[in-house]
């Protein structure tokens, strides 16, 4: 069936070339018209305006000195339709055979267009949130696309898990709606919806953290980002529109001369901080007050500690300066019928950790055709190569493991090799090693491609179909060699994983675009989609190599293989949809949305969903005693409501399904399967449902030169898709049930504004800030909170609780440290561990007199107060300078791993703020005494202050004048400089406040393992157009 | 400068449109019909599917013993998590400082509260258990005769699944008191319809008695590649052990005279290290043993336990040690259960060191080291199978039963223990104790001979009266002991879910 689904495909493919094959036959000539087309103010000639003879199909386009020229059959006079981007519309009638027409800079933006979900929308006439990333932003260096969100638009927060290179982000749009399953915001490339399904690119046969299946796409071919935030505005996409869309629009060519750009930057990257840790000597000394209190001989004579001095500094020996660059090269053109752009890229992004990066090849076609007037089809094809090496995480994070290493260790030998002799881990290995040996490594190789016709059956209904396809496939290897630490026990110890993802997509939609008499505007669009995907993975491991050779190339000569797995998920949704949109004089205008959605991923009981919405606004600027108003020119009122969807849980979550396990039997013992129960069938799963309500006010003053946009929105999420905790006693601990309920409440505006425009100097600032209140309002019957699962041997540091914002720390409030008074008075004191004075002290809760789990509590919450970003562009005559400052403000972090470095042990080096710990000689300090070990407890110290503001990008350029340009006949120059992540201020302690270790769990944000170094950056590009 | 014509072609155009039509109805018909939301997986099996088959039969309770010794992620049941409540929260062992989790910690000092994880954690794999157990129970019954190769095959597997069904109440029973008693798959995910009260112990005790009868009709042995399964000799041997909990001694007579007399020929290994190793694995004294392999490589046969060596480096720690010096000055020196128990030395063949330990912590607990390994400190990929029950304990249960149906120990009580202080090298306990002081001895015999498996705390509670707080209360760490600590509160998260479920004494 799917085989015929793709025949499908491909005829449309194919279809095209057989259309070429058209001839144009000679025109009859009657006159000749040459003209130029000028910028009204500043007199420049405006390259890419369309030229039309009314009533005819003669168009042409002016070329880069604003020349067109036409030889027709018409006679003079005749009537010009003239349209340029930003500029009024003019209809100008003609007498002479050569003519220079002036075009005036549109004085509002209300002709602006606005891509929305399956179409494109007059700014003037939307009543949903719709926010678009500014271009400037779009020309930051980075791996992936999501980073260019990042303080770029209100509403929404971007966090990226780590500073590795390709590394994922979490973005939310508007807070999270969810808390087990699905927050992303939907992806539209082109028209072609993703999903973003990181576990697409993570087979489980690397360790470490998850690699961004959006860092495939290349972000230099993005030409804009639309959000579309409110229901109104996501409603369109139904039961995955909850979390808001993202729609992407790559460039593509202009109709006028061919084109050839090259872009490229080059760059070195640094740590922008490093950790404080014990140097030799005080480490020896930690280890002589861990033996204090362990009532053993010191081991370190106070002439053995001097001696030691500063040891070996293995974290600055496991960084680098890592090099940046990007090189990007297109070509582009087009004519009257046929546009096309053709573009090839490479970036390459060396780690600041050894033995890291991200790597990327990847080219695109973008290619449209007026076949007929009628009738257009066009192809957007993409294919790209990614590479990442990333740390592993096989015995923690590594670099985090380097930090712990005791500096009394030297880190190689005298002859350069590296020191495997470290009397403090159990292993003989050298963690540097492990770092520089391990092999850690994705492949990802993705094609998305989608073809789309549109026919125009009467001039104002238009049938278009689209098909498409996401080809992800990625290959993950992974090998410690038996001299590092992960490989030392299992003799060497290799991994290969291979993920096969396909996402098919057709699309017919029917436009209805028509306007009665001159004030009813109307566009109404119906549809039918559906969207199918399958998945298969395997991933095989084998150990006890008899050489470190031929690693995972050859998993067939490690003596041990290990049980292989593999997998296969597929799903389907079948969507209708339909929008009307009305509008009066562009005055009044409504928005009715709705679509249902089929999805086989949900219960049998539940497959179908329905999301209907509604928008108004009021364009009250247009009315009469506003009209006239030499202030104010542009002043709207948004409302809108609306209902959507999340069915993130993953393929086959309803059925009651087994799963292998495994028992031994027999002597010698043999391997034997049992197959087990892993949940229990739940026919009526089904979406998550959130309604939401907007209201905003889009304001314009001093001719467009300041534009505010405020919004409020209050969403509820309802029939949470939420694995809630079920009596264990019938051996299931949780199921995904549709209970409970979140809300998320806030306000978000921007402002953009031309604070000065003179012939010379221009500058524009954009400030945007969002305030976002998340709160669970219930968790379903019987249930207060849950504890998201924690690894092995440690505690959770979060909780989800009812009336609590999701991502709440949970641990115990403390003073200080307790004193000899404290104990004499019979201060309470944490049960389960002997205290004493110089210990902690932890504070009980209820007049408790004593201190147990029943003592901890809130401790803050991930979630920020207030997100903001402040972008500006500066540009005096030539030369151009912009920057981004972008922050976050109020959200915690739990610093998990500074609770770690704060540990004293007697085999791993420690933070330097042990250094104030207590002691009889330092009876204030405010670190507790030194002990072998401690119980690492949850509490309000590690629970940090994250907010930060940063200096996320600033770059100055410089472009040659025409007069140079000409003369050496290239169309455009830039050279830059540029930098991010310059500077950030914040109280916080870790490497990076931006830091989300769990990234894929919603349950377990703001979590800091210390996986990763944060990055700034320095570099230099250059833009040359032909 | 470009000029463009376009003129249109009628013809192509019609051509056009038909063949657009033509797609649009072919790619949307095919579509409607083809993109079903039905699920049919190809991955994983679904229950109906399953269920159908002697081999599903035989999957279904390997599935069962599987919860004895797996757990991803986490310590498997048999081979840590519950020793974290057997044996470290007993008299014998404490937390090692190698253990960051305070929940762990908590059990060595019983300072453990209703919230602690690793309470739940022994809840919750019992539960799968006797889930899983009950699923197999249940379905097998269905399954028809016919699919079996031999009449024999589909009771022998219900009765399996039985027997680890009862041995889980069995520890449930004992660790918490009253629990539910859960005996089928649940039908509903409503929340509301399946909370249930706490099921009285007088009848969980009469369920797991049922079971371990009905699974004494087990084989008496296996051979090939069956070997480790239940026999008949384990259901008679636990079901004696229950009885002798149950205070009811002359059927728990009955059932060691059938382990004795019913031709198992179980007997001791003479040698005492040879319990606990690899190569001597499921031999005549192993009557149920949870089997461990580390050479298959499989991530979920982890015997934590083994990771009480872990590191020739003497300043990291093992993951569990001794409570105080107090457990190791209980043997004679000369006693061979002393150095096969603990351990101060390990000699590194990769060196020909011997690395020496020795601090507050020392010795180290020894018995599930598996010296087979290499490198010696990989143990992880330890093979040594945890003994539920071995012939040693049947022994010393027939001189704990027989001293007191008599009044007193009988010769043939002092043969029994005899037979174990043999092996041990230690000399024939003092003849004419009376009952009490052959009790205790029976008792001090058991700690000595079961050390990391499992039982002490268990006896402690048995033996009544104060003994467990008593016992507690010698070990400095363990002062926060009281009564409340003869049954482990049950998990508050289950009560939180299920109101109908009352927590313990002294627990609330």
């Amino acid at each position: 069936m799917k085989k015929h689904f793709r025949n499908g495909v491909w005829f449309l493919l194919l279809f095209p070339i057989l259309t070429f094959a058209q001839q144009t036959p000679e025109p009859l000539i009657n006159s000749t018209l040459t003209g130029t087309i000028i910028d009204s103010r500043a007199k420049t000639p405006l390259d890419g305006a369309t030229v039309h003879i009314k009533g005819t199909t003669h168009e042409v386009l002016t070329d880069s000195k604003g020349k067109f020229s036409f030889r027709t059959g018409q006679k003079l006079p005749f009537t010009l339709l003239i349209n340029y981007v930003g500029y009024q519309p003019l209809e100008i009638i003609v007498n002479d055979p050569v003519v220079t027409i002036t075009l005036q800079e549109s004085q509002t933006q209300l002709n602006e267009v606005v891509v929305v979900g399956y179409g494109t929308q007059r700014k003037s006439d939307i009543s949903g949130s719709v926010a678009s990333v500014p271009k400037n932003v779009l020309s930051q260096p980075t791996a992936s696309f999501d980073n260019l969100l990042q303080g770029a638009v209100s509403g929404v927060s971007v966090t990226q898990s780590s500073g590795q290179p390709g590394s994922t982000a979490t973005i939310r749009v508007r807070g999270g709606n969810s808390i087990s399953f699905g927050n992303d915001p939907l992806y539209v490339i082109d028209g072609f919806i993703v999903y973003n399904n990181n576990s697409y690119t993570n087979s489980g046969a690397t360790s470490g953290a998850t690699v961004n299946a959006l860092s495939t796409i290349n972000p230099s071919d993005i030409e804009s980002i639309e959000v579309l935030k409110d229901a109104s505005a996501t409603a369109i996409y139904g039961s995955r529109g909850a979390n808001g869309v993202v729609l992407i629009t790559t460039k593509r060519g202009k109709k006028g001369r061919d084109e050839i750009s090259y872009s490229g930057y080059y760059g070195v990257q640094q740590a922008t901080n490093k950790k404080k840790l014990l140097n030799a000597s005080q480490w020896a000394s930690l280890v002589n007050d861990i033996n204090i209190s362990d009532n053993v001989p010191k081991t370190y004579t106070d002439s053995a500690i001097a001696a030691l001095g500063e040891g070996y500094d293995w974290q600055s020996a496991g960084l680098r300066d890592g090099a940046i660059q990007n090189h990007e090269l297109s070509f582009s053109g087009g004519d009257d019928k046929t546009r096309y752009l053709v573009s090839g890229n490479y970036f390459n992004q060396e780690g600041i950790v050894l033995n890291t990066g991200f790597k990327r090849y990847s080219g695109r076609v973008n290619y449209e055709r007026n076949l007929s007037d009628r009738f257009k089809i066009s192809v957007n094809i993409f294919g790209s190569s990614s590479t990442q090496d990333e740390t592993s995480n096989a015995n923690g994070p590594a670099f985090a493991t380097l930090l712990q290493t005791v500096p009394l260790v030297p880190i190689k030998n005298a002859d350069g090799s590296y020191n495997t002799n470290n009397p403090y881990i159990s292993v003989p290995t050298n963690p540097l090693q492990d770092i520089t040996a391990t092999t850690n490594r994705s492949y990802i190789t993705r094609t998305l491609g989608n073809f789309s016709a549109e026919y125009k059956i009467l001039q104002d209904l238009k049938l278009k179909i689209s098909a498409g396809a996401d080809l992800i496939n990625t290959k993950q290897n992974y090998y410690a060699p038996s001299y590092t630490t992960a490989g030392y026990t299992p003799q060497g110890y290799g991994s290969v994983g291979n993920i096969k993802a396909t996402t098919w997509l057709n699309e017919n939609t029917l436009t209805y675009d028509h306007i009665f008499g001159n004030d009813h505007f109307l566009n109404v669009i119906v549809g039918y989609t559906t969207q199918s995907g399958n998945d298969e993975s395997s991933v095989a491991s084998a150990q006890k190599f008899p050489n470190d050779l031929t690693t995972y190339n050859s998993l067939g000569s490690a003596s041990t293989p290990l049980l292989a797995s593999s997998n296969a998920h597929s799903w389907t949704l079948n969507s209708w949809l339909a929008r009307a949109s009305y509008s009066y004089k562009h005055k009044y205008n409504a928005t009715i949305s709705a679509r249902a959605d089929g999805s086989s991923v949900l219960g049998t009981n539940n497959k179908w969903g329905y999301f209907p919405s509604i928008g108004l606004s009021w364009n009250i600027s247009e009315e009469d005693f506003l009209k006239s108003n030499n202030t104010i020119s542009n002043l709207k009122l948004r409302l809108s409501a609306g209902q959507t969807g999340n069915s993130g849980v993953p393929p086959y979550s309803s059925l009651s399904t087994l799963a292998p396990v495994n028992y031994y039997f027999g002597n010698p013992l043999t391997l034997v399967t049992g197959i087990a129960p892993t949940q229990l069938a739940n026919p009526d799963l089904k979406w998550e449902t959130t309604t939401q309500y907007n209201a905003g006010i889009d304001l314009s003053i001093i001719r467009n030169r300041v534009n505010f946009s405020v919004d409020a929105y209050y969403k509820k999420t309802t029939d949470l898709l939420l694995n809630v905790p079920f009596p264990v006693y019938t051996g299931y601990v949780n199921i995904v049930k549709n209970v409970g309920s979140v809300e998320n409440k806030g306000f978000e505006f921007s402002i953009n504004s031309e604070n000065i425009k003179t012939q010379n100097f221009v500058w524009r600032s954009t400030l945007v800030f969002a305030k976002n209140l998340n709160k669970v309002l219930s968790l379903g019957p019987g249930i207060l909170n849950f504890f998201p699962t924690a690894p092995i041997g440690q505690q959770s540091p979060v909780i989800v609780q009812t009336g609590l914002p999701v991502g709440t720390f949970w641990g115990y409030t403390t003073d200080g440290l307790l004193t000899g008074e404290d104990i004499a008075k019979g201060t309470p004191l944490l049960t389960g561990v002997p205290q004493q004075e110089g210990d902690r002290k932890y504070v009980p809760i209820n007049g408790h007199t004593s201190v147990t789990n029943a003592d901890k509590h809130e401790l803050g919450n991930a979630q920020p107060k207030f997100t903001f970003g402040f972008s500006n562009n500066i540009s005096w005559k030539k030369f151009d300078l912009s920057f981004l400052l972008q922050g976050s403000y109020g959200n915690k972090i739990f610093n998990q791993y500074q609770q770690l470095l704060e540990k004293p042990t007697l085999s791993l080096n420690a933070s330097a703020t042990l250094l104030d710990r207590w002691s009889a000689s330092n009876p204030n300090g405010t670190v507790p005494r030194a002990t072998n070990s401690p119980v690492p407890q949850i509490i309000d110290r590690y629970v940090e202050d994250g907010s930060y503001l940063r200096l996320k990008n600033i770059s100055l350029g410089y472009s040659l004048p025409q007069s140079v340009l000409s003369r050496i006949r290239i169309k455009q120059v830039r050279v830059y400089v540029s930098a991010q992540n310059l500077f950030t201020i914040t109280s916080y302690t870790g490497f990076d406040p931006e830091v989300n270790f769990y990234d894929g769990d919603n349950t377990k944000q703001g979590i800091d393992m210390g996986l990763y170094p944060s990055v700034k950056n320095f570099t230099a590009g250059l833009n040359v157009t032909f | 400068m470009k000029t463009i014509f376009i003129k249109k072609s009628i013809n192509k155009r019609r051509l056009i449109t038909a063949l657009i039509i033509t797609s649009i109805l072919g790619t949307v018909t095919i579509l409607e019909s083809c993109n079903k939301l039905v699920e049919d997986p190809t991955s994983v099996v679904v229950s109906t599917q399953f269920y159908k088959t002697q081999s599903d039969a035989i999957a279904a309770v390997n599935a069962v013993y599987n919860t004895l010794n797996a757990s991803p992620g986490d310590f498997p049941m048999y081979g840590r998590q519950l020793n974290l409540l057997t044996d470290n929260a007993s008299d014998n062992h404490n937390f090692s400082p190698s253990n960051t989790n305070p929940d762990v910690r908590a059990m060595g000092t019983v300072t453990y509260v209703s919230s602690n994880g690793r309470i739940l954690k022994n809840w919750q794999q019992h539960y799968f258990g006797i889930n899983r157990a009950n699923i197999a129970i249940d379905n097998i019954a269905l399954i028809d005769a016919s699919q079996f190769s031999n009449a024999a095959l589909k009771d022998r597997l219900i009765n399996e699944a039985k027997f680890i069904r009862g041995l889980l109440y069995f520890n449930l029973v004992r660790l918490f008191g009253d629990v539910p008693l859960a005996l089928h798959n649940p039908t509903s995910t409503d929340l509301r319809s399946i909370q249930v009260p706490r099921t009285s112990k007088d009848s969980v005790y009469a369920q797991i008695i049922q079971d371990l009868k009905d699974a004494t009709n087990l084989p008496k042995s296996y051979s090939g590649s069956d070997i480790g399964r239940i026999t008949s000799g384990a259901a008679h041997s636990l079901l004696a052990k229950v009885y002798v909990t149950r205070r009811q001694w002359s059927n728990a007579l009955t059932e060691l005279q059938a382990v004795l007399n019913g031709g198992y020929n179980y007997a001791l290994i003479p040698n005492f290290k040879d319990v606990f190793q690899k190569a001597t694995k499921n031999g005549v004294e192993h009557i149920f043993s949870v089997q461990f392999n580390g050479n298959g490589g499989e991530a979920n046969s982890v015997q934590y336990l083994s990771s009480s060596f872990t590191s020739f480096n003497t300043g990291t720690f093992p993951i569990d040690i001794i409570s105080d010096s107090s457990v190791v000055k209980i043997f004679a020196d000369d006693d061979t259960r002393k150095a096969v128990t603990f351990y101060t030395t390990q000699y590194n063949p990769a060196n020909g060191q011997t690395v020496v330990f020795n601090n507050p912590y020392t010795p180290y607990l020894n018995k599930f080291v598996d010296y087979s390994v290499t490198p010696l400190n990989s143990q992880n990929l330890s093979s040594i199978n945890f003994p539920v029950i071995r012939f040693a304990e049947i022994l010393l249960l027939q001189a704990e039963v027989l001293n007191e149906i008599n009044g007193g120990p009988t010769a043939e009580a002092y043969t029994a223990i005899n037979q174990v202080r043999h092996r041990a090298n230690v000399p024939e306990l003092t003849k004419g104790l009376n009952q009490a002081a052959f009790r205790d001895s029976v008792f001090l015999e058991r700690r000595k001979e079961f050390i990391q498996e499992g039982q002490r705390w268990f006896d402690l509670v048995r033996k009544g009266g104060n003994s467990l707080v008593d016992a507690l209360h010698k070990i400095a760490a363990k002062s926060a002991a009281s009564p409340k600590d003869t049954l482990f509160p049950i998990p508050l998260t289950e009560i939180q879910l299920n109101p109908l479920l009352k927590q313990n004494p002294g627990w609330e």
